[in-house]
């Protein structure tokens, strides 16, 4: 029984960790995420537009399946799941033997390798020490660190360069594990929401995209907002003045803009949209006495500021329409956009010797079935109305993005290593007959891609050796040194 | 006793090719330099552009005469009037940049503009260092028709809304660009390598075919109205945009019965594939002729439907079944649909150099073995800058939207050309696909990145809204 386990685990291991199953599942996620982008899906569509789009029968069919959105469904999540698997198992099973080939470099080829390897050449030599001598100093000259390699009563010569190339693939993978943990994390402990502000309002509560609230542990101001416009009207720039309020006291300040966030404990906070909020920042005025004396004023209201006029009289900013429209002597308010605005101020006056004061009010755009504004005991003039506007933060939190971006680096380096380090390595043995006593030596090399420009290299080499191999035997070891260098 | 009477020829005939070819560029060039005497303005992105387009076409010519002629001395000056295009394309691209302020990547002008900049490098690149004279004979038409596309487009500097302004995004759009261009490289030489792996001509007769039936199926049943109409987008000229009912709805007018010529052609496209059908069912190689006639006749159609469309898209104005009244529409409210019939003409063109051909390509051409790993290798250098391109792109996400990776259509799309081209380097690497399999995954790899690039923008509900 406990055999049987052991065979059916050992072939579902070999299953998993084959490139079948990779190409398989590799070829599922292409179908299904094609089919993500062809079926609409729930979070980016309107539902009335999904209703348009589809007949009952179909959207029903499609959300069963979970076709509408199936970037969240769970068979998705488990396919990656299933991918990452694949590149672990598959990675595990061959690991061992590249990390054999790694840690132990073949550096001593025998008889059927020699045979086999290509490519490979034999060149004449007078002995077994001038073969070595020569294929030595042709390595250096191309740069390598050659060593001389004993096997039994063999000598050979063995260099090699980049090893590390043979691991790339590892690390290739290892990156791309190291992006989907990432991802994984941010699905499990990450957030997305927004946050609106006026300026100068602080907040700490944001809405996220399920329509839940989520408060943080500190609280955003914002000090000002603001939008740059090209000459032809489209926007430039749009930037908000942020700080960051902990315990009453400001953390940290700064100018975002679109493409620059502000990053507080893991928090990011989005330039996202821009707008006014239909609320009157400043209302400019100058008032002037109804009866010619006294002097004008100019005075600046928000809504609800009271400012004295004179000893006995105040004028207040009771109410601001951004879009207004009249009705039986009422005045309602028709939208929230700033369309057609009215300003509604009420003017306190006191007399010297009258106990009640009375209110007079005044309306910007005079309405005369509201109100008759020369009754008042000043007149007023609107100078400037500048409206408040809120700024749309979008926040997010994302814990897994080092994972994410760590691995992007890696997968970069990964790569590079993949496609354009290469493995190259040399060997030189004297092989000596021994019925005639005529030596050669066996020269040859391999290289783990690229072979066509590794062919061009080993001849230069071939050529190298054959060159000093003319020098050696009449010319003394310093002269020989000096060729090499020239 | 044919090739010994061609090469006995070669020598007038050539030089009466260049010295043509040679005069016309003159004679182009003063024309222009008589012009811009009298506007008085030497340096403008106009002239560079004209500069760039005379040139290009020269080279365009010589090259062509190389790969129908084989006449090697035709590459040297081909390639000395590429060289001579491509400085004046560069001053363009310089000069846009300056203007702009910007990398010349917002609009489809200024992509078209890097575009062949980027084409006219990979030439040269391809021909020097990898010997593939032939090359040119694809590539410079192709910039040819982009530069001519661009003077139908529109040219003043569009300013960046806030979100494309991002070092990030220029790092990401070029490396499209490069990572892209490296994906039609490996196409160019998968295709070549399927004429040098002997298949036979028949099929590549029924791939042609299949792509512009395909590319007028796609005008046809999308664009197609009532009472033989066809719809195009409305244009602004006073506003250089499309024309917006609401929010992301176009306005589109109604071409009266140039739908009809549209039906037609398609008719006419797809008859070869149905040639080709009936030669493979009957096993008669009649059929074959037949089909090849039926190419030649399509090319005239499909020519008569673009200048067609060119004359009639062009500036006018026509009635709409949405909104009343005229509204004028231009071609460049239509980029897909131009490019997509110019891109027929020439699929078919393509055919029939290889029709009438094929020996002398056998010649010209780089061998088998040769192509099949160049093949490998240009996707070796468009897998690491399409992986870069895509991080590039999430990078950005993640300082515009405060998300690197939202499942939008073509981030999707391009993870899923990511995916192929992985899938094509396990499949080479650790089950050694070599030749006939290898090629057919290159172009496939291009089908998935043509779909990325046009079709993701084109036919499906995408947010990607800037390319």
């Amino acid at each position: 029984m406990a055999l049987d386990f052991r065979a059916v685990a050992h072939k579902s291991w070999r299953t998993i960790a084959s490139i079948q199953t990779g190409v398989v599942l590799l070829i599922l996620v292409v179908i299904l995420a094609a089919a993500g982008t062809i079926v609409l899906q729930r979070p980016v569509t309107e539902p009335d537009e999904m209703q348009s789009a589809y007949s009952p029968q179909a959207l029903r069919v499609l959300d069963a399946v979970g076709l509408t959105d199936v970037f969240h469904a769970w068979w998705f999540l488990g396919l990656m799941l299933l991918v990452s698997l694949c590149i672990t198992a598959a990675s595990i099973d061959r690991f061992p033997n590249s990390w054999r080939f790694f840690s132990r470099p073949y550096k001593y080829p025998d008889e059927s390798f020699r045979r086999a390897s290509h490519p490979q050449k034999s060149v004449p030599i007078a002995d077994e020490e001038t073969g070595l001598v020569a294929a030595q100093r042709a390595l250096h000259s191309l740069g390598f660190k050659p060593e001389r390699v004993v096997r039994e009563d063999h000598f050979g010569i063995f260099a090699e360069r980049h090893r590390i190339s043979e691991m790339a693939v590892y690390i290739v993978h290892a990156s791309l594990l190291l992006i989907f943990l990432g991802t994984i994390v941010d699905g499990l402990w990450g957030w997305r929401g927004t946050l609106n502000l006026n300026e100068g309002q602080t907040s700490n509560i944001v809405e996220l995209r399920d329509g839940t609230t989520r408060m943080l542990p500190f609280a955003i101001r914002c000090d000002s907002a603001g939008q740059e416009n090209y000459k032809d009207g489209t926007p430039k720039k749009w930037w908000s003045n942020l700080a960051v309020v902990e315990g009453g006291q400001d953390v940290k300040k700064k100018q975002i803009v679109v493409n620059d966030p502000l990053l507080h404990s893991g928090v990011r906070f989005y330039q996202s949209s821009y707008g006014p909020n239909g609320k009157v920042d400043k209302f400019s005025l100058v008032a002037t006495p109804s009866n010619g004396s006294g002097q004008t004023k100019e005075i600046a209201l928000a809504v609800d500021d009271t400012v004295p006029l004179d000893a006995d009289t105040t004028v207040r900013f009771a109410e601001f329409f951004p879009d207004y429209a009249v009705r039986d002597g009422q005045v309602y308010r028709k939208s929230n956009d700033l369309e057609n605005p009215a300003a509604h101020l009420i003017v306190t006056s006191k007399r010297a010797g009258e106990s009640n004061a009375k209110n007079f009010d005044v309306w910007f755009p005079p309405l005369e079935e509201v109100a008759d504004n020369s009754k008042s005991p000043w007149q007023f003039h609107a100078t400037d109305l500048k409206m408040g506007h809120f700024t749309g933060l979008q926040v997010s939190h994302e814990p897994g993005q080092w994972a994410v971006w760590s691995g992007v680096v890696l997968l970069g380096v990964g790569l590079a290593f993949v496609f354009y380090v290469v493995h190259m390595r040399f060997w030189a043995v004297p092989v000596c007959d021994p019925k005639t006593g005529k030596c050669s030596l066996w020269i040859g090399g391999s290289a783990n891609r690229n072979r066509d420009a590794f062919e061009q290299r080993f001849n230069d080499l071939v050529a190298f050796v054959e060159e000093e191999l003319k020098t050696i035997p009449s010319t003394p070891r310093e002269q020989v040194a000096t060729v090499v260098a020239n | 006793m044919a090739r010994a009477q061609a090469e006995q020829q070669q020598p007038t005939t050539g030089i009466t090719l260049i010295v043509m070819v040679g005069l016309a560029i003159a004679f182009l060039l003063l024309m222009a330099f008589l012009n811009v005497i009298k506007s008085g303005n030497l340096l403008s992105e106009t002239n560079l552009l004209f500069a760039t387009l005379i040139f290009y076409a020269g080279a365009g010519a010589l090259y062509l005469g190389f790969g129908v002629t084989g006449t090697e001395s035709y590459v040297k000056f081909a390639s000395l009037a590429t060289w001579l295009g491509l400085v004046a394309n560069t001053a363009a691209v310089a000069h846009r940049w300056y203007e702009a302020g910007h990398a010349p990547f917002s609009s489809v002008y200024e992509m078209l503009l890097s575009f062949v900049w980027t084409l006219a490098v990979l030439t040269l690149v391809a021909e020097k260092k990898f010997g593939v004279k032939v090359i040119g004979t694809v590539t410079m038409p192709v910039a040819i028709v982009g530069v001519v596309l661009m003077q139908l487009l529109r040219t003043e500097v569009h300013p960046l809304v806030p979100a494309l302004q991002s070092t990030w995004l220029h790092v990401h759009v070029t490396l499209a660009m490069l990572a892209y261009a490296a994906c039609a490289l490996s196409f160019a030489l998968a295709a070549m390598f399927l004429i040098q792996d002997n298949m036979k001509t028949e099929t590549f007769l029924a791939v042609t075919s299949a792509s512009t039936l395909a590319i007028y199926a796609g005008v046809v049943f999308t664009r197609f109205e009532k009472w033989g109409g066809l719809s195009l987008v409305a244009w602004d000229p006073e506003r250089k945009s499309e024309v917006f009912l609401s929010r992301g709805v176009r306005l589109f007018v109604n071409v009266p019965d140039l739908g009809w010529l549209m039906a037609l052609t398609l008719l006419v496209v797809a008859s070869p594939l149905v040639f080709y059908g009936l030669a493979r069912w009957k096993k008669n190689d009649a059929f074959l002729t037949v089909a090849n006639r039926a190419v030649f006749l399509s090319i005239l159609l499909q020519v008569m439907a673009l200048v067609m469309f060119v004359v009639r898209a062009n500036d006018a104005r026509y009635p709409s079944l949405d909104a009343d009244g005229l509204f004028p529409t231009s071609l460049a409210a239509s980029p897909f649909i131009l490019s997509g019939l110019v891109g027929g003409v020439f699929i078919s063109l393509l055919y029939l150099l290889l029709l009438w051909r094929r020996p002398d390509l056998g010649r010209l051409l780089p061998s088998a073995d040769d192509l099949d790993r160049i093949t490998y290798k240009t996707i070796c250098l468009a897998f690491p800058l399409l992986t870069l391109m895509i991080a590039a792109g999430a990078y950005w996400a993640n300082q515009t939207w405060g998300s690197y990776w939202s499942w939008d259509p073509k981030e999707t799309w391009a993870a899923i050309t990511w995916l192929v081209y992985a899938l094509y380097l396990h499949m080479r690497i650790t089950r050694g696909w070599r030749g006939r399999r290898a090629a057919y995954f290159a172009i496939a790899g291009f089908a998935v990145v043509m779909f990325t690039f046009f079709g993701v923008t084109y036919l499906l509900p995408g947010l990607h809204a800037y390319a």
